[in-house]
This record gives C-alpha cells, sequence and structure tokens, in this order.
C-alpha cells in the first residue's frame, strides 16, 4: 500500500527529476486528458488486451484440445507449445524484430517467393498493431494452453464416457460438458491474462518503441517514457495510476458479473456425475 | 422390421462418423503441425543466430547453416572464455532462485487455496471470493510502484542482493497467481471423496497428502511451471534488487546488449542456454500434468 500511496501523493505535483516540487492538484489528470498520446496509448492498451485475451483464449483452448486428443507425441507437442514463453524477453524482442524486417527478415524471405512486394511491416501503424498482436499471441497462448490443459486433465471421466455412450456428437460434448465444466478454470486464465496484459511493456519497447508515431505505444510505455526518460515524476505518477483504477475497477466488475459462475462452480462436475448416475441407474443405461 | 431398419441405420451412423473422425484427425494434427511451426521457428531463427557473425545477421535471411552461411563457434567460445564467470552465476542464481521461489511459491499457494476452497472464511465485508480477489489485486499494481517499497524494505533489513532476499521476492512475486490457480483446482475436487478418507480413519494431514494434493497434481505441476517462467524470465525485480552477487540471466542477458552494437550472436547464444532450464523443467514435470488420476474414484 506504502509505494501506491507515495504515487498517488507523486501525481498530484510537478515533481521532476532536478526540479522543484510544487503542488499541482489535479492538474496533471486534466492535463491528461487533453494529452492525444497518452489518449492514443490507453485506447491501444485497451486493444491490445481485448484482442490479445480473445485470440489467445480460443487458440489456447483448442490447442489444449487438440492435444489433449492426440494419442502419440503428446510430450513433445507440449514443449513446442510452452517453447515461446521460455524465451527472455529481450531476445523475443530481437528475435521478432529481424521477423518482420523488411531487408532480412525471414518474412521478407517469404513474400518474396510469393512475389508480393516487400511489406513494410513496422512502417505502417496498422501492421505495426497486427505486428504486436502476433507476437503478444505467440509469446502468450502458452500460459493459456498450460492452465486449460492442466484444468481439462482434472475433469472427471464419467460425464465424457455417458455423452459417447448417448451416441453425442464431439460437438455437442464440446458445448454441452468441455466448455462448462472448463469455465472455472477459464475465468482464473483469462483474469490473470488480462491483468498481465495491461502492463503490457516489453515487446512493445523492444520491438516498435511505440512508434510509428505512437501507434504502438500502451499506457505502461508511454508512463515509462514520461516518467524516467523526460524526467516528469508527476505526470507519469499520474498516467500509472490511471492505468491501475482503471484494471482495478475492471476486474472488479468482472468478478462481480462472473460470481454467480464462480458459485456453481462446485456444482458444475456434481451435477454431471449425478446425472451420469441416474442415466446409469435406468435399465439398458438410459434412452436407446 | 424395425429392429432391422435401426441396426441397419446404426451402422451406418459408425461408419460416417469414423470416415468423419479419420477426416478431422488430418485437420488435427495439420492445426498443431502449423501452430508448432508458428510457435517453433523463432526458437530456431535464434538457435541459427547464435552460430553467426555479425555481418551474417545484417545482411539477409540465412535459414540453414552449411548451406548459405558458415557456421561460427565464436559466440560460444566466447562464452566460454571471457563471459564464463558471469553467464555461470546468472545461471546458477536464476536456477535458485526460480526453482526455490516456485516451490515455496506451490506449497503456500496450495495450503491458501484449500483454506479458500474448503471453507468459508468472513472478515467484516469480505467474503472468500472477495479475498481471492484481494490476494489476485496485488498483480494488478504496476510492477515499477511495488518494486520501490520492496527495496526500501529490503534495504532495511539488509536482504538487497542476496539470495534469500530474491527468493523471498520472487515468492511474493508469484504467490497471487497459485493461489488463485490452485483454488479453482481444489474446488473441483468432490469434497465426498475427502469425507471417504475421514471414515476409512484419515485425519485431516493425511486426507490433504495423500487424497488432495494427488488429485491436483495437474494444477500444482501447471502452477509450479508458471511460476518457475515468471521467476526465470523477470527482469525488473532483479534489475532493481540485485547489484553483483546475485545477478540472474536476464540481466547478464540485457548488461551483453547494452554494450555499443548489441552483440546478437552472443545473446543468441546465451538465450540458448537460458531455455534449457525451462525445458528441463517441463520434461520433468510434464507427466504431473498428464497424469488424470479424477478417474472412477468416486462411485
Amino acid at each position: 500500500m506504502v509505494p501506491l500511496i507515495f504515487t498517488l501523493v507523486l501525481s498530484l505535483t510537478n515533481y521532476s527529476i532536478g526540479g522543484r516540487l510544487g503542488w499541482v492538484g489535479f492538474d496533471n489528470y486534466l492535463r491528461l486528458l487533453n494529452d492525444l498520446f497518452f489518449v492514443k496509448s490507453y485506447v491501444n492498451t485497451f486493444l491490445y488486451v481485448f484482442l490479445g485475451v480473445v485470440i489467445q483464449y480460443w487458440v489456447g483452448l483448442g490447442l489444449a484440445l487438440l492435444v489433449n486428443s492426440l494419442t502419440t507425441g503428446k510430450r513433445l507437442m507440449r514443449l513446442l507449445i510452452l517453447l515461446p514463453f521460455m524465451m527472455p524477453p529481450l531476445i523475443v524482442g530481437f528475435v521478432w524484430k529481424t521477423m518482420f524486417d523488411s531487408r532480412y527478415g525471414p518474412l521478407s524471405a517469404l513474400t518474396r517467393v510469393l512475389h508480393v512486394g516487400p511489406i513494410l511491416w513496422l512502417n505502417d501503424p496498422a501492421l505495426a498493431f497486427t505486428s504486436i498482436v502476433i507476437v503478444d499471441t505467440w509469446q502468450w497462448t502458452p500460459f493459456m494452453f498450460l492452465i486449460l490443459f492442466a484444468g481439462l486433465r482434472i475433469l472427471p471421466k464419467e460425464p465424457f464416457e455417458a455423452a459417447r455412450v448417448d451416441g453425442a456428437s464431439d460437438w455437442r460434448i464440446f458445448w454441452d460438458l468441455t466448455f462448462p465444466m472448463l469455465i472455472p478454470a477459464s475465468i482464473g486464465a483469462i483474469l490473470l491474462r488480462s491483468i498481465e496484459a495491461f502492463k503490457l511493456f516489453d515487446i512493445v519497447f523492444y520491438i516498435t518503441g511505440g512508434g510509428p508515431g505512437g501507434a504502438t505505444s500502451t499506457a505502461t510505455l508511454q508512463g515509462y517514457f514520461t516518467a524516467l526518460r523526460s524526467g516528469n515524476l508527476g505526470y507519469g505518477a499520474a498516467m500509472s495510476i490511471v492505468l491501475f483504477l482503471t484494471v482495478v475497477v475492471l476486474s472488479s466488475v468482472a468478478l462481480l458479473l462472473v460470481r454467480s459462475v464462480h458459485f456453481r462452480k462446485p456444482m458444475l462436475g456434481r451435477r454431471a456425475l449425478e446425472r451420469t448416475a441416474r442415466i446409469a441407474a435406468t435399465p439398458a443405461g438410459g434412452k436407446l | 422390421m424395425t429392429t432391422g431398419a435401426k441396426m441397419a441405420e446404426s451402422s451406418s451412423t459408425t461408419a460416417r462418423r469414423r470416415n468423419i473422425f479419420g477426416s478431422t484427425r488430418l485437420v488435427r494434427i495439420g492445426l498443431l503441425f502449423v501452430w508448432g511451426l508458428f510457435a517453433g521457428f523463432p526458437c530456431y531463427w535464434m538457435a541459427v543466430t547464435a552460430f553467426k557473425q555479425q555481418r551474417d545477421i545484417y545482411r539477409g535471411p540465412y535459414f540453414v547453416p552449411f548451406l548459405d552461411f558458415t557456421p561460427t563457434t565464436r559466440a560460444w567460445e566466447f562464452m566460454m572464455g571471457p563471459a564464463r564467470e558471469d553467464v555461470l552465476r546468472g545461471l546458477v542464481n536464476s536456477l535458485l532462485f526460480a526453482g526455490v521461489s516456485s516451490f515455496f511459491a506451490v506449497v503456500l499457494g496450495a495450503f491458501a487455496a484449500y483454506g479458500l476452497a474448503r471453507y468459508q472464511y468472513r472478515y467484516g465485508p469480505y467474503r472468500n471470493n472477495d479475498i481471492a480477489f484481494l490476494i489476485v489485486s496485488q498483480r494488478i499494481m504496476p510492477p515499477i510502484v511495488a518494486v520501490i517499497a520492496l527495496f526500501a524494505m529490503f534495504k532495511t533489513v539488509n536482504l538487497i542482493d542476496t539470495p534469500i532476499g530474491m527468493i523471498i521476492a520472487y515468492t511474493w512475486f508469484n504467490l497471487p497467481l497459485t493461489v488463485f490457480l490452485l483454488t479453482d483446482f481444489m474446488n473441483r475436487i468432490p469434497i465426498e471423496i475427502e469425507q471417504a478418507a475421514a471414515i476409512d480413519g484419515y485425519g485431516k494431514g493425511a486426507q490433504i497428502w495423500k487424497v488432495v494434493l494427488p488429485l491436483t497434481m495437474p494444477g500444482l505441476a501447471a502452477a509450479y511451471l508458471l511460476s518457475f517462467f515468471f521467476a526465470w524470465n523477470d527482469f525488473i525485480l532483479a534489475l532493481m534488487l540485485t547489484f553483483r552477487t546475485s545477478v540472474t540471466l536476464p540481466i547478464v542477458i540485457t548488461n551483453m546488449s547494452a554494450q555499443m552494437e548489441p552483440r546478437w550472436w552472443l545473446i543468441s547464444a546465451v538465450g540458448i542456454v537460458a531455455i534449457i532450464p525451462p525445458i528441463l523443467a517441463v520434461v520433468v514435470l510434464d507427466r504431473f500434468i498428464e497424469r488424470q488420476v479424477l478417474h472412477g474414484g468416486m462411485r
């Protein structure tokens, strides 16, 4: 709590490195509203979180189901999927920066073979933004995968066997059994991932540095540049307070929304088991 | 007549299903292959870069050693020679901090999660879900803000730049994650299994040790791996809290890039070294994630 209060107080001053300390009240916050660069970074952060989490959740879930259904090569596949998550961030930045480079990058070799002109990935605002989403997905899908896969392994088998006996299709089994039973693990994964995504910093810092023209900047990056590069500590502190409050409010709202599901959580598995028991108890294993 | 028709119908549906299943199998393998390529190629690129010279890195995409560029072992010689002490120290420190702190984070997290899953708490307006949220909310704080406080605290108790201090810091850093994840897993275990164990004469400790922990094994292993990865790749805590004796590998790598021209061949070579311990951790813990014990345990 102490550092939070410290930052809060700092955000109400115009303190800067080597400057004098003066009380400015809420001026910093009013200034933020008119700061186009900050507003842009703030909106970008939301877009990153939304796009990144949605893509990573579905891809991670898909991969977890796919790997779970494999009969051979499971271990190798899991290792391969988890690889991106183990790379040190600096090297992630370097590798992807060269990947996207229009002169010596592997992607440019691919476009040359396909006879598409060189794509300037990091110079076009929209493409640069897409690149960051791609790298983010590459790096963080393993996180989703690991949580969801462990969640899959702990599900009871009986409901699935019962559904198979009843002749349910894979599609129905997924929507009626797997997905609802995975909701608790999904909530945990999505919440943790969103919180981390709001702090997105390192890959943007290494790959684009926020450019071109602030198109890929995030709120954390903007706060860092303001506070530590320009030395404007008070203003930078105000930025991080705004981001902090946003995440607190959003995750509280999210938790309130999912609370009903949370309370149903222990019931989901049990209800499925009871249903199975009922089906098993009827002669000839239920309807046939 | 009806039975005959039904039988014919059912056999045709099974045949059709098998057919669809066969083709979906191919699709599945194809999808996994595509993702494997996407996930693995940058890693391959890092591995190849470690054998290039600086000019080969900047002259064009060279993919295969011996075919389009001559590999050198210069990076490896440099790492075994002048940079050996730094890399070795970083490696040992990172291994120690990540391994031990993740262990503590998972053990403490498992106890907290068990409590949150099995008992109803009430502290003023706070119920179980609120407590879980409070614990997670610690992760929301921008790390820079939290690290300044840690620095001040560690300074007063002389823990800066010590292994114990770093282990405490990473345990603190990963605990919210493990508590939150494991609460979900603990919740999923039917209480009837524990009651059955109690009837069989197990005490509370034995129930947890022999029944609950083995059943949550996939969750425990996943939580350990995640904590390990986070501690392994952490940059900001190590940057603020270490100076010389307990620097971690990411700091060593960053120091290498801080020189005039980043020597990417060397950094990639250290990157390969840095990726080996997490791979070993996955290989060791994989069997526990795989384990599916909640099968036929309850009737």
